[in-house]
């Protein structure tokens, strides 16, 4: 390090952001907290009423069920992002001609507004005048207009379509990024040492992308499990509760039925899933050096 | 050797199919988007639906402007997101510089604390934020989403440019300062020009972020004129009503400033994410 008394520099230069990060989200944090052993609607009734919500919350499998429903969204749609997302980074970092074209067309869906995806897609869903239905009856693999984001059965899987069409560019730019970090120099050792080409790829491409597909698949997990947005806009958790992921769960609770302890409560356990997701995989992939 | 050859080309060819296939499977979406925005509201309401339309018109590009307070959302999104990037950027180079070059103690909880931001769920923040900025006021202004959207950004902006930061050699701190350079003036002389493509990498990050938000925008500000773009867009689906194509042309317009950035920064970009995701 520079010298021996930097150390108090070094929080000068971090504390704007610390300070920041104290105000705007360790104290909305803990404050939040406060708010789920409260009985409110933010104003004027302030009843405490201690562990109520977080009873009242296991005391039937309601909240149970939206977790694992949760789960279940969020496992297809890691599931698809990592296998379109590696796939093709891999093959974006073959250094084929006339790459750079294909790269920027499939990084496009990342650039749109959450709520353009949403929109789109549910035009594209649409079942009078959408392109979905009439290209499926075209091919003939359907006979009559389905209401895929009408049906309880097709609803869930179109949301997690347009999950995967949305968030693959993300994982797909990280390993992308994270492979072409790796020294070009290793795979020409390799290769003199006569490694075939899915040796190498499994004897120095996967130890030395490991670590970023663990950061990858963690973030992508919780930034999934916690989504909001598209949904909303796609079906708002109907039909039935058919893809009443928590997040919307939860906002329903706080904005439509004012039920802002309950809210507070489901969101403090929906941290806890988070950060224990989180924690079973550095533990899985043996990544313990934070 | 000819065998080897052939099959490489073979294999070449396949990694283009799949790339192409996954390229349509892009663009179907986002070119139905255009041609939607270009038809009539007679030729939206038609089935089966054309690609072309028989009759292109720009009637829903100016009908936004025209017939919804497009212009205040757009506006309003412009000063919101330029405002709260600028701020996040100007304190996530600071810290990230500072974690870069220094030691101290609660560095490792700092660090580890940027990590854990990204597990809660932002509604877990709405509520307080509601209740907060209901009682200093500041519902219904710009200054209450960009502090939101600081609070959402600094922590990945932070990473980013700690990434960033490792990768420029301390040497090169050491010689600026052995020439009498202070610790600060090192900092804005020396590493900021540097660190430009990590700090552009960073900025669409930030700006991004900021420009698709919704869940908050939506809670928070309840005047028609104050609405962000993404609310504002988002009510066309409420309306009993839906009007799909004037609905796609504001969708392209509020997509184009993001994707435009996006081209002229892509060079940066993937570079300066691995810096942030791998190094950590």
């Amino acid at each position: 390090m520079l010298s021996s008394k930097s150390g108090m520099r070094g929080l000068w230069f971090i504390m704007p952001a610390v300070v920041t990060l104290l105000l705007l989200i360790t104290y909305p944090l803990i404050y939040g907290a406060y708010i789920s052993f409260f009985d409110t609607n933010l104003i004027t009734k302030w009843n405490f009423v201690g562990l109520k919500h977080y009873v009242n919350i296991f005391s039937n499998t309601e909240f149970v069920e939206r977790i694992l429903l949760t789960l279940h969204y969020t496992f297809w749609v890691v599931v698809g992002h990592f296998v379109i997302g590696t796939g093709l980074a891999l093959i974006l970092n073959m250094k084929l001609k006339g790459i750079t074209v294909f790269r920027v067309i499939l990084i496009l869906p990342w650039l749109f507004p959450e709520v353009v995806v949403g929109l789109l897609w549910k035009w594209l869903f649409n079942p009078l005048y959408g392109l979905f239905n009439a290209v499926l009856m075209k091919v003939g693999l359907i006979d009559d207009p389905v209401s895929w984001l009408g049906d309880e059965k097709t609803a869930f899987a179109a949301v997690i379509v347009v999950s995967i069409w949305k968030g693959f560019p993300m994982v797909m730019m990280l390993l992308l990024a994270g492979l072409q970090s790796i020294p070009e120099d290793i795979y020409e050792a390799a290769r003199i040492d006569g490694c075939t080409r899915s040796a190498a790829f499994r004897y120095v491409t996967l130890p030395a992308l490991m670590p970023v597909m663990v950061v990858t698949l963690i973030l992508d997990t919780v930034w999934w499990f916690k989504h909001f947005t598209m949904i909303w806009i796609l079906t708002q958790g109907g039909p039935g509760n058919a893809t009443n992921v928590v997040s919307i769960d939860i906002f329903k609770q706080a904005f439509e039925f004012f039920n802002f302890g309950k809210a507070s409560a489901m969101a403090i356990l929906v941290f806890f899933v988070c950060w224990l997701m989180g924690y079973g995989y550095r533990r899985l992939f043996g990544n313990g050096d934070d | 050797m000819e065998t080897t050859k052939r099959k490489f080309s073979i294999f070449n060819m396949g990694m283009y199919a799949i790339l192409i296939v996954a390229s349509c499977l892009v663009l179907i979406p986002a070119l139905w988007m255009v041609s939607t925005s270009l038809k009539s509201n007679e030729e939206v309401m038609i089935s089966p639906p054309k690609w072309i339309p028989d009759h292109p018109t720009f009637e829903s590009f100016t009908r936004i402007w025209k017939d919804y307070p497009f212009l205040d959302y757009f506006l309003n999104s412009v000063f919101i997101v330029v405002a709260s990037t600028a701020i996040t950027i100007a304190f996530a180079a600071l810290a990230g510089y500072g974690a870069s070059r220094f030691k101290f103690r609660g560095k490792g909880t700092f660090l580890s604390f940027l990590l854990v931001t990204q597990m809660f769920p932002s509604i877990m923040l709405l509520i307080p934020f509601y209740k907060v900025l209901k009682t200093f006021g500041l519902i219904d202004t710009h200054w209450g989403l960009i502090v939101v959207y600081i609070a959402f950004a600094l922590p990945m902006c932070t990473w980013m440019m700690l990434g960033f930061f490792q990768g420029i050699p301390k040497e090169l701190d050491e010689a600026a300062m052995i020439d009498g350079c202070s610790q600060m003036r090192t900092f804005v002389q020396i590493i900021l020009p540097l660190s430009l493509p990590g700090i552009a990498a960073t900025a669409i990050y930030s700006f991004l972020m900021g420009w698709n938000e919704y869940m908050f925008a939506f809670i928070l500000v309840t005047t028609e004129t104050m609405k962000t773009l993404p609310v504002g867009i988002g009510q066309l689906n409420g309306f009993y009503r839906v009007v799909w194509n004037d609905m796609m042309a504001a969708s392209i317009i509020s997509s184009l400033p993001l994707i435009v950035l996006f081209l002229f920064m892509q060079k940066y970009f993937i570079s300066s994410l691995t810096a942030g995701a791998v190094k950590q």
